[in-house]
């Protein structure tokens, strides 16, 4: 008999607000978190708006690690870990560190470390560089700081799988718990607002000026943000023994690669992660009654993902509600698949469903139930997160009520 | 920890290298065992700001002369080393174009930087020429992971595509992410191992946080665990195994070289500052060894991590030291005083050097290595090569800061593997 895997605890850092439970009660108002960027100045750029986490005070969740020394990124994921760990209620003195693990996905780790470097060297005074540009900017110190920063000194990785990287973690540590490597793992992921990722974003056309609208006839595309989100997960047996709560149980995951073209997905692979992901969890498209879409509002993904998930539900497709809150939080990239677990766990745990904001005509190519606009209560059994990046990374994660 | 549980064993069936020293894993032990160096001056890029530098460069570099005439446009340099090491591991291993379209085959890449040299050119023509000039070529390989989407693309590969980031334990690490994948059921196949590109932009950061042995100053020393070390060479290159499950792996008819048998990972929260950090080394050499269902006697031969970080290497010896206390010391190399750091190479090219040097029966001295440190415990350490009759080896990836893997392999033909799933049954 094979481990079973709860979800214990859960924090998160956003665009429209900090911890589990502003979190999930902005996103089923429907509060958008995007506006101006201040981060840098836009003032060349066609678009102008983007998801920041205004007012966010790191220093609250730092005791052992210097909070000056370390990148946003790494201080948003270690804020997302300590609010996690806070919730699943357990002592963090009872566990073996050991025995603690982290898993964390990034799309660029600390970019404002090198986007710093960049400055500099523009400026021609690479000679004000110092020591911390290449100990800060690696991607891995982000499970890194998490780690030291809780003394988690178990199994630690870091997959920098893009904008899917938050449901990689979450594979790679469901497999860690199940083969026996760790009694506790925090998985997630966490990005910062990176002036790279949005000239990228803007250069192909990708960003959209005002608003995010997943699915919409009239959508134009997606909104850079950042944020981070960190899930608590342990073996079913040990919450169990110490009475722990559970919001959900992860039963299964899927990942494929597209093998087809680094930016344009192909809806196949999305079409055999989630395939896998339903098969991982022995479970039918007919149980899923919600699916986190990945949705992040370009005219190609919204219409891609609707017709992979019409290839993999058949009839069934019409019948899931599916939603995306990247039109309330914008593209969290690394951290967007870990927000979303989160909201797949807390859509299982309360049987709400988050909606689409902004949602007004449909398009004819998109005829799904994206939950326009109004929060929905309804029964949730069976909850799938989807994840698609850059380099064809595909990953589904499903999620379910725990009956122990 | 109890050993793995999993019936599935996971077994070596190609390998690609590409690297300052050989383009093939036989060449590369060779040049091993003959204590060649990959480390020279640098010729890659303008080292103006920095002053003469030496560095583990793969000259010369020529995919075409791998792959054919064909358009790397697309493809950064980071990529093409993955990719031609990719596809030498397919033409090892037997895993032709027409069997990847038939199979889901997997990859899975470690590496510290994927391009931080893309990144940081796609962000100053940005700031330069302004944004609505940035390249969308370089933003699409401006993702850490782009390699191993690209080396997906490049050869066909459907199967998970997983890059796992942790510094210069990355290659260790994602060969045990590989082999769990396998072990699970969840993969038949996967490619797995390493890359890092040299470049201006990190060698100027490591440079600057005075991690690097001093280019061009007469006492500088990147000589693992000699006492005169003052930091490391940066390297470059690209270290792939192929990875494949065992029993389908033999009914391919496929060439066994080794299996791995495991591993173990676990984290310093010191960073690599304190004793922590052995004691780290320790714990994972300890859950690789349990992983594989072994005491310590059992192993010959250790490829280390060390670099020459005066600090790195005297824990990295601590921790082996601890983890072999109650035995005879096995034999110890450190193939980066010859190929320098290769960041998320290294850990694969450990892996590959130790399995090669199984096959062949010697395991590569340690070169340069003249005054080993006081009461650095290595008794296992020599200057000069030795003869190798064990068949079990560990293999040490461990990061900068905190990041620790270990691997446990064995060296194995096809006859002998048919004959272990017999006895196990």
């Amino acid at each position: 008999m094979q481990q079973r895997i709860a979800v214990t605890g859960i924090g998160a850092v956003t665009p429209v607000g900090a911890g589990r439970q502003e979190v999930w009660e902005n996103l089923l108002a429907g509060r958008c978190g995007i506006s101006q960027v201040e981060s840098f100045d836009t003032a060349n750029y066609s678009v102008h708006v983007g998801a920041e986490i205004k007012d966010f005070d790191p220093t609250p969740y730092f005791s052992q690690l210097d909070v000056s020394r370390v990148g946003r990124a790494s201080q948003l994921a270690v804020a997302a870990a300590r609010q996690a760990v806070a919730d699943a209620g357990f002592d963090v003195s009872s566990i073996e560190p050991e025995r603690a693990g982290v898993v964390m996905g990034t799309t660029s780790g600390e970019p404002r470390e090198v986007e710093l470097f960049d400055d500099h060297y523009v400026a021609g005074d690479l000679e004000q560089v110092g020591p911390e540009f290449i100990t800060r900017y690696p991607c891995h110190v982000i499970a890194g700081h998490v780690a030291s920063e809780l003394q988690f000194a178990g199994v630690n990785v870091m997959i920098p799988a893009a904008c899917a990287a938050g449901n990689y973690a979450l594979a790679h540590a469901f497999d860690v718990l199940r083969s026996g490597r760790a009694d506790v793992m925090l998985a997630g992921g966490a990005d910062s607002f990176s002036r790279i990722t949005y000239t990228g974003f803007a250069r192909l056309g990708a960003i959209a000026p005002e608003v995010c609208q997943p699915f919409d006839l009239h959508r134009k595309g997606m909104i850079p943000g950042e944020g981070a989100a960190v899930l608590v997960l342990e073996p079913l047996e040990r919450v169990l023994a110490r009475g722990g709560k559970i919001y959900a149980e992860m039963t299964g995951y899927g990942l494929s690669c597209d093998a087809h073209h680094m930016t344009a997905a192909h809806p196949d692979g999305a079409a055999r992660a989630m395939s896998g992901a339903l098969i991982d969890s022995s479970r039918k498209p007919e149980d899923v009654g919600y699916i986190s879409a990945h949705g992040t509002g370009t005219p190609t993904n919204d219409r891609q993902e609707t017709s992979a998930v019409k290839k993999v539900f058949g009839d069934a497709a019409y019948n899931v509600p599916m939603s995306s809150i990247k039109s309330m939080i914008g593209h969290t990239m690394g951290a967007a698949s870990a927000i979303e677990a989160a909201v797949c766990a807390l859509a299982v745990a309360t049987d709400h469903i988050p909606p689409t904001a902004h949602f007004k005509d449909q398009d004819p190519e998109c005829d799904l139930d994206y939950v326009p606009n109004e929060a929905r209560e309804q029964r949730v059994e069976v909850a799938m997160n989807n994840a698609y990046a850059f380099g064809g990374n595909n990953a589904s994660v499903i999620f379910e009520k725990c009956q122990p | 920890m109890s050993p793995n549980q999993s019936s599935r064993r996971v077994v070596v069936t190609g390998i690609g290298v590409v690297s300052s020293l050989a383009d093939d894993p036989a060449d590369f032990h060779q040049a091993l065992i003959k204590g060649e160096s990959g480390i020279q001056p640098l010729s890659l890029f303008d080292t103006e700001k920095l002053g003469p530098c030496v560095a583990g460069e793969v000259r010369d570099f020529d995919p075409v002369k791998y792959l054919g005439k064909v358009n790397l446009r697309p493809v950064d340099r980071a990529a093409r080393l993955v990719i031609v090491a990719a596809h030498q591991a397919f033409l090892a291993s037997g895993w032709t174009p027409e069997l990847r379209q038939e199979h889901n085959v997997g990859l899975v890449l470690g590496t510290m930087f994927g391009s931080i040299h893309t990144i940081s050119s796609f962000d100053r023509r940005a700031l330069e020429a302004g944004p609505k000039y940035a390249k969308p070529f370089d933003f699409a390989n401006s993702v850490i992971n782009a390699a191993a989407g690209q080396t997906a693309i490049w050869h066909s590969l459907r199967g998970i595509n997983s890059t796992v980031a942790g510094g210069t334990a990355a290659g260790g690490q994602a060969l045990a992410y590989a082999t769990e994948a396998i072990r699970t059921g969840r993969s038949d196949a996967v490619l797995a191992g390493g890359a890092d590109e040299l470049c201006f932009e990190s060698l100027f950061g490591f440079h600057q946080a005075g991690l690097l042995a001093a280019s061009g100053e007469d006492d500088a020393c990147s000589v693992p665990f000699d006492t005169r070390r003052n930091g490391f060479v940066l390297g470059e290159g690209a270290g792939l195994l192929m990875l494949e499950e065992a029993r389908s792996a033999l009914d391919r008819g496929a060439t066994i070289l080794g299996e791995i048998r495991g591993h173990g990972n676990c984290y310093d929260c010191s960073r690599g500052q304190d004793e922590r950090a052995a004691e780290a080394v320790r714990r994972a050499i300890g859950l690789a060894l349990s992983d594989a269902g072994l005491e310590s006697e059992a192993i010959t031969a250790v490829s280390a991590a060390a670099n020459g970080s005066v600090l790195g290497d005297r824990h990295e010896a601590a921790g082996i030291a601890a983890a072999f206390a109650e035995v005879e010391e096995p034999s110890v190399t450190a193939v980066k005083s010859m190929l320098g750091e290769t960041l998320g190479a290294s850990g694969a090219f450990a892996t590959i050097a130790l399995l090669e040097s199984m096959r062949a029966g010697v395991l590569p001295g340690v070169r340069g290595l003249e005054e080993r440190e006081d009461g650095l415990g290595l008794t296992g350490l020599s200057a000069t090569n030795r003869e190798l009759e064990g068949r079990l080896g560990l293999v040490n990836a461990i990061g900068l800061d905190g990041n620790v893997a270990a691997l446990v392999i064995e060296r194995m033909n096809a006859q002998e593997l048919a004959q272990r799933i017999v006895e196990t049954a």
